[in-house]
């Protein structure tokens, strides 16, 4: 078989050229592109899991921030509605204690009235039953009222105790030698005398005494001396009626 | 279309025109053809090159042949695979193209020419060394011949210019007489069975190109793995001895 070298050198040298030309057209180019691709991959395979970690501390961060949100709403739902239940209270108790108040300057105020409706019926029956014993003992007994006062005044400071007797003079000895009479209404001169002759004999000598006049004095008389007293007044007789007055008033109120 | 007759073994024979030593003739004229095919293909894939993801069937196609050269490279050299490839790419598309091309009416392969194989087997037959001494240097080259002692120096000579050889013999064999009948074929039974032998020669050349690609990377390997491979055997060899 013949080789002619000429070819042979020839297509060495076609095969070289070839080699040389896909070279610098061909493979280097190629390579390239698919190392760029491959790099490209690498970088984005690297920077999807570089993501994939920050997403996932991300998801993290914001796990525990809820968490911590969650949290802090149920501390903060805790401390709200702690305080709403605590000023719930503080009203309330604020609410009682203004309506205690009310209440008491009601009933203070309730009392006062009970007490100056009591007090006026008290002036009034007084007034009402001196009247109308005075009219009724002028009419029947041809009598006046204020001698049978004075006459019971005397009476009971006859009837006094030794003891008593003793511890009212002792108080008129203290307080000065000298005694108040108090009076709703005026003594005459003649009862005046006769009412420190009965003092005299029954207490003790050496001491004066001072008439007062008082239209508070119930249709009464009464002898004041150092913290000591001897009276007659209607008023034993008005608190029976205020009582049983009371007593009627508070029976309606529960009926109604 | 009958270019080169029966009776003519290589398309050396059929000269075009010539000048004193300087001849033209089939071989290089398609090897001509061959190589503005491939440059026209590489312009064709290279011309939008892309590194996205979204490429050109030319660029997908080049791809995808490129990186089963350098996958087999790399599993005979393990490392550097991109050096080889410019040679053992170019000697695969060219054959494979070569080869691929009979099928072309009147297109008469280059590498059914015993010029053009010797040829290719020569650049294989120097490629060796070169690697061989680039990479371990020539010391250490040339010590493989004499391993394992200086008897073997002929036999490692006679190895090498029989594998050149056998390279030759066996394209230029294989597709010479492929080419030889088909033709005998088409004149004795035209039509169909001529077919299957066509699709039977397209295998042929492919899997030629193949081995032709694959025992010139294994010669160069072992040019070029020779000296590692020696030197872990002495490494071995040592740790062993001081265990």
């Amino acid at each position: 078989m013949h080789i002619d070298w000429f070819v042979l050198f020839c297509q060495i040298f076609n095969f070289l050229l070839l080699v040389y030309l896909l070279k610098r057209f061909l493979y280097g180019r190629i390579i390239k592109a698919m190392d760029d691709r491959e790099a490209k991959i690498a970088a984005r395979f690297a920077e999807a899991e570089e993501l994939k970690v920050k997403a996932t501390e991300a998801a993290g961060l914001y796990e525990k921030r809820n968490q911590l949100l969650n949290e802090a709403k149920e501390k903060m739902l805790n401390e709200a509605t702690m305080a709403a239940d605590a000023k719930r209270k503080e009203l309330m108790e604020q609410v009682r204690v203004e309506v205690d108040q009310v209440k008491a300057r009601w009933q203070d105020m309730l009392v006062r009235e009970h007490d100056a409706f009591f007090y006026d019926l008290r002036q009034r029956a007084a007034k009402q039953l001196y009247a109308t014993a005075r009219k009724a003992l002028r009419d029947l007994a041809d009598a006046d009222l204020e001698d049978r006062i004075v006459d019971e005044f005397l009476r009971r400071v006859k009837a006094l105790d030794e003891e008593k007797s003793i511890q009212i003079r002792k108080a008129i000895s203290g307080g000065g030698n000298q005694v108040t009479i108090q009076s709703a209404f005026s003594v005459s001169g003649q009862r005046r005398a006769q009412i420190e002759d009965v003092l005299k004999t029954q207490i003790t000598n050496g001491f004066t005494i001072r008439y007062l006049q008082q239209p508070d004095i119930v249709s009464g008389i009464e002898l004041r001396v150092n913290g000591h007293k001897i009276a007659w007044s209607l008023n034993e007789y008005l608190e029976a009626l205020v009582e049983s007055m009371t007593e009627t008033l508070q029976k309606e109120a529960h009926a109604a | 279309m009958e270019i080169v007759s029966l009776n003519q073994i290589s398309p050396d024979q059929v000269i075009i025109w010539s000048w004193g030593f300087i001849t033209l003739n089939v071989t290089i004229l398609y090897t001509w053809l061959v190589m503005a095919i491939l440059l026209f293909i590489s312009w064709l894939a290279t011309r939008n090159l892309s590194s996205e993801m979204k490429v050109s069937r030319w660029q997908h196609f080049l791809e995808v042949i490129i990186s089963v050269v350098r996958g087999e490279i790399s599993e005979m050299t393990k490392k550097g695979a991109d050096k080889y490839i410019p040679l053992i790419g170019t000697l695969f598309l060219f054959i494979c193209t070569c080869n691929v091309l009979v099928i072309v009416p009147g297109f008469v392969a280059p590498t059914s020419s015993i010029t053009t194989t010797a040829s290719l087997a020569l650049c294989v037959f120097i490629a060796v060394p070169y690697y061989g001494i680039s990479h371990n240097g020539l010391f250490h080259y040339l010590k493989e011949y004499f391993q394992p002692n200086f008897i073997f120096f002929p036999f490692h000579v006679m190895g090498e210019l029989a594998r050149t050889l056998a390279l030759t013999v066996r394209l230029f064999g294989n597709i010479m007489s492929h080419e030889k009948v088909i033709g005998i074929l088409l004149s004795v039974t035209p039509l169909l069975f001529p077919v299957i032998m066509q699709a039977l020669g397209l295998l042929i050349g492919v899997i030629q190109a193949y081995i032709f690609a694959i025992l010139s990377m294994v010669y160069i390997a072992s040019a070029v793995s020779a000296e590692e491979e020696h030197h872990v055997h002495v490494d071995v060899k040592k740790e062993g001895s001081q265990a």
